[in-house]
């Protein structure tokens, strides 16, 4: 769909957008009501106990660390911790939920009433406050797989298989206020809270494993409008362009319902990344009434102040913080701190390189993470800590420019040279003979045959063309096969031409 | 052949580790008396003699190398057939989970049998615990032993049953609104509920998670508390179970009743319903507590009366939700020519289920459904509160409390089957125990023309030693014999 279409819409209509944004705290060692590891994938059917395969007589034992996960995310995105909470049981019938019945939370979630502070780029850059609504925690169930049918689902499906090595998996599950009014805040929304949730270290938040899953509720308004219109719910945005396009898709699809004298219906949609568009999923009819009651296998939740107290002690410096730190102590601008800050394994892989190469290069060193490594991670689609470019490697090369023993633009050739192979800077510069030359005595010689070969360039130079300088730069340059020290050169160049 | 009904569980261990007899031959005598009155009686949905010969090698292996044998070594066992173990099959008297094979153990149970008990076999009961007859099993009623014609009560009638009869010496039951006690007292044995919280529940299949507990079965009250002595305690599988210290049971249960706040429970003794002679029995129970040295008053509890109304909210939705599971998709009954999985869904659970459990599924799904909740289960939870409070405000002057067990001695089988409201009133005096999480023992406190009559003495939360101590004290005083003649007889052919 084109840009200008959502930009044209989005001139007439508000868009009111609020997520459901489910983690599963992968970071776990069990699940979230017994001892079975928490991994993803494996043979179907391995990781399973009586407990998370709801064998009869099995009960539920909450794990404590996942509670706790739980209430440290909900600090860092500034919830309210409650002091008294409770797990209920949400009731319906799937055959990929062992004991037809999700041991979730109801009234009482462990936080509430929070909010992120999202920034968002471009021509009009403006950071907009979007509510959270609550976070609570669940039990993830196991996957299912439909073999025959349409588009693997169980409807008119030949056979189905149902693998519980995901289920009871701890699922913490995060509800926006409906502040968001585009797609673009909406993937900055979840993108930070990705981030956060990295920095927390609960989960890996794959999108693409599932591990974190975004659901959009979407209505629109005519600007101005106070009450809200009927909504849509999209589910499958297994990317944060996918969450992009299928928000973008689904507000033009109720603009157009709409000017057409159509109205929106509520229901559930299936964003098709695909065919580009989102389907009917279920409609409300089919919603379903859950039951919700008190789980009355476990006692519920009583905090104190001090334990909340004990959790927020845990919390780590989270994204915001550390990119404002980047800018004050190693003065970047805020685009690269943000960049460098964007990806933990970033950041650190940049401190522990400026620890090595000395403070006074900081901003060195972030030159050639924000270009080279940033631009040889997107080309060979390697994460940071796959790449074969190490913080030593970069602490070693930069102190060589600095030093003078390579120009920056060898350095270029270095850094290719590093990724491709994993050897050390000064391993390379050496097999290559790329050494910088700043010995004077080997320059002057150069300068003198390049001066006696340019009689009428000197000429003209000495008749007050100085623009020349660069030209004499260049021959000296080709003669030394790049390898001269630029700003040694330079002065030789002046003082004999001089 | 060793005479298994005149064995405590401490003769038998006694006479273990004295060599007067082995472990193999207390399990000989406990198959030969089920070999003769089983087909009679119908106290179990499956017999493992194999598992109980395995135990009693162990233990007899023990007492041969000299070793000090564990508190019920050789102590045959019943186990209702809602527990698991590894080794049987766990049906819960219902058809949907007739050959369901246990794959892990409960925890009582295992406590039980580490102990050193006999497993013989899993006892019958109403499906999924729900019914006070035990006429509600899928595989046939249990008979009372004092007249074949009655029923044993329940839902744990087999395991009452079981011990009644003498085939074990003693059982585990498990207990919702009465499930133990209440058969207890219409077979005359001594039968217990502990605490809420002070027996594990993991592996016992759950009817109402609030309010289920697991309690012995046993023919006088210090084997009862010997039981108890075994398997109560934290379970680091039951969320529920609590870490309050365990005391020896035992250690106090013949230090009389001198002193003891006994309360008898007036409004319940003024109850419409109450069959005279009951009536008449407790108030004669009470008597010989003053007798005997116990400041006896009575007391009232008025929010009991809410207690049947509320517990059949709480317990069916409850059992709603947990008997969701049965589904046929993992194990179970299951149609075969389901069309899709709602079909499927819908006709296992259909032909899997008796009618009292769909009967508890529907009246659970409905008063947990949007629009309902807060008149039904909001309102049961308010009036469990209250019951509560009236417990507590209770005991603050009080040690014990006393009330008949059940209404009315056993009753005639096919007599209130068809009436689901007469027999939910048989748990009238146990349900409050239950929702108010304290334990209750029924105690015989005499017969009413050949049938037993029990009485429940209640006690403080986990203060069990304080009511086994004034069971105990009754016991002694009267000296009941409690054997039916069916037993007798038995062991005579």
């Amino acid at each position: 769909m084109a840009k200008d279409r959502l930009a044209e819409v989005l001139e007439r209509y508000e868009a009111v957008i609020g997520l459901e944004i489910h983690t599963e705290l992968t970071s776990l060692k069990s699940k979230m009501f017994c001892g079975c590891p928490v991994e993803f994938g494996g043979e179907p059917n391995t990781r399973v106990c009586p407990v998370c395969l709801g064998l009869p007589g099995a009960l539920p034992v909450p794990n404590e660390a996942a509670v706790e996960a739980t209430v440290l995310a909900g600090l860092a995105v500034n919830c309210d911790i409650a002091l008294w909470s409770q797990f209920h049981r949400k009731q319906y019938f799937y055959p990929d939920m062992p004991k037809d019945y999700q041991i979730s939370q109801y009234d009482l979630p462990f936080c509430s009433g929070g909010y992120l502070d999202v920034e968002v780029d471009g021509a009009d850059e403006y950071t907009t406050h979007i509510g959270v609504t609550r976070i609570h925690l669940e039990e993830d169930t196991g996957k299912m797989v439909h073999v025959g049918g349409a588009e693997g689902r169980i409807a008119g499906a030949e056979k189905s298989f149902v693998d519980f090595n995901r289920a009871g998996t701890p699922l913490m599950e995060l509800v926006s206020e409906p502040d968001i009014r585009t797609p673009e805040e909406a993937r900055r929304f979840a993108q930070k809270l990705r981030l956060i949730m990295l920095a927390l270290g609960v989960s890996d938040c794959s999108m693409e494993e599932g591990s974190m899953r975004v659901d959009g509720n979407i209505s629109i308004r005519l600007h101005g409008e106070t009450e809200l219109g009927t909504k849509s719910e999209v589910k499958n945005m297994n990317s944060f362009k996918a969450l992009h396009d299928a928000l973008a898709y689904e507000i033009v699809r109720q603009a157009d319902l709409v000017d057409a004298g159509g109205r929106v219906v509520q229901e559930t949609r299936h964003w098709d990344a695909g065919a580009k568009r989102t389907s009917t999923l279920r409609s409300k009819e089919e919603a379903h009434d859950y039951r919700y009651f008190p789980e009355p296998d476990m006692v519920p939740f009583a905090f104190t102040e001090e334990w909340v107290e004990s959790i927020a002690e845990r919390l780590p410096e989270l994204p915001d913080a550390m990119c404002e730190r980047f800018m004050t102590t190693w003065e970047l601008p805020k685009h690269g701190a943000t960049v460098l800050t964007s990806d933990l394994a970033m950041a650190v892989f940049f401190e522990t390189t400026v620890a090595e190469a000395g403070e006074a290069r900081a901003k060195s060193v972030a030159n050639v993470m924000l270009n080279d490594f940033s631009a040889h991670l997107n080309a060979d689609g390697v994460a940071v800590d796959e790449s074969l470019v190490k913080p030593s490697m970069v602490a070693e090369l930069v102190g060589l420019v600095d030093d003078g023993a390579i120009s920056s633009k060898q350095a270029k050739e270095v850094f290719s040279a590093m990724a491709e192979t994993g050897e050390m800077p000064a391993v390379i510069v050496e097999a290559r003979g790329m050494k910088q030359v700043s010995d004077i005595v080997a320059i002057e010689a150069v300068v003198d045959a390049v001066i006696a070969a340019s009689p009428n360039e000197v000429a003209s130079y000495r008749g007050g063309k100085v623009g020349l300088i660069g030209w004499f730069v260049g021959q000296v340059m080709r003669e030394m096969r790049g390898q001269g020290n630029p700003q040694v050169v330079n002065e030789v160049l002046r003082k004999k031409l001089g | 052949m060793i005479d298994l009904s005149a064995l405590s569980a401490t003769d038998i261990r006694d006479g273990i580790t004295a060599k007067r007899f082995s472990a193999r031959e207390v399990a000989a005598a406990a198959f030969a008396h089920i070999d003769a009155l089983e087909p009679a009686i119908h106290a179990f949905n499956q017999l493992t003699p194999e598992l109980a010969a395995q135990a009693a090698d162990r233990i007899d292996a023990m007492a041969a190398a000299g070793e000090e044998l564990p508190p019920l070594a050789g102590v045959p066992a019943g186990i209702k057939d809602n527990m698991n173990l590894v080794g049987t099959r766990t049906t819960c008297s219902a058809k949907i989970l007739a050959n369901y094979e246990s794959v892990y153990d409960c925890t009582a149970v295992r406590r039980l049998l580490d102990a050193g008990a006999l497993p013989v076999g899993k006892c019958n009961l109403d499906e999924f615990a729900f019914g006070s007859s035990t006429e509600n099993s899928a595989f046939g009623p249990t008979r009372n032993p004092w007249d074949i014609e009655r029923v044993p009560g329940g839902s744990s009638g087999g395991s009452a049953a079981c011990v009644a009869v003498g085939m074990v010496t003693v059982s585990l039951g498990s207990d919702t609104g009465g499930s133990i006690r209440q058969p207890g007292a219409l077979t005359g044995t001594v039968a217990m509920k502990p605490t809420y919280g002070r027996v594990s529940r993991y592996g016992c299949v759950a009817f109402a998670s609030s309010l289920d507990q697991i309690g012995p079965f046993a023919h006088n009250v210090r084997d009862a508390a010997l039981v108890l002595n075994t398997i109560a305690g934290k379970d680091e599988m039951d969320a529920t179970s609590v870490t309050e210290s365990v005391p020896d049971f035992t250690a106090t249960l013949s230090d009389g009743v001198k002193g003891l706040r006994v309360g008898i429970v007036r409004d319940m003794l003024e109850l419409e319903g109450l069959a005279p002679e009951v009536k008449a029995s407790v108030e004669a129970a009470a008597e010989r507590y003053a007798a005997l040295g116990a400041e006896v008053d009575d007391v009232e509890i008025p929010a009991a009366r809410h207690g049947l109304s509320a517990y059949y909210i709480i317990g069916p939705a409850e059992a709603s939700s947990n008997l969701a599971r049965f589904d046929g998709i993992r194990y179970g009954h299951r149609v075969d020519d389901a069309i899709d999985v709602l079909d499927l869904y819908m006709r296992s659970r259909a032909e899997g289920f008796g009618p009292e459990s769909i009967r508890r599924i529907m009246l659970g799904t409905y008063a947990l459904s949007a629009g309902y909740y807060d008149a039904y289960y909001g309102q049961a939870q308010k009036a469990r509160t209250l019951i509560i409070e009236d417990f507590a405000k209770a005991f603050e002057r009080y040690d014990v409390l006393l009330t008949p067990t059940s209404p009315e001695v056993a009753f005639k089988i096919g007599e209130k089957s068809t009436d689901p409201l007469a027999m939910y009133l048989s748990d009238v005096f146990t349900i409050p125990l239950n929702l108010a999480g304290l334990p209750g023992i029924s105690v015989p406190c005499g017969l009413s023309e050949g049938l037993p009559i029990g009485l429940q003495v209640i006690g403080r939360h986990f203060d069990e030693a304080t009511m086994l101590r004034a069971a105990a004290a009754l016991e002694a005083d009267l000296t009941l014999d409690m054997t039916p003649a069916l037993a007798k007889g038995g062991l005579d052919g």
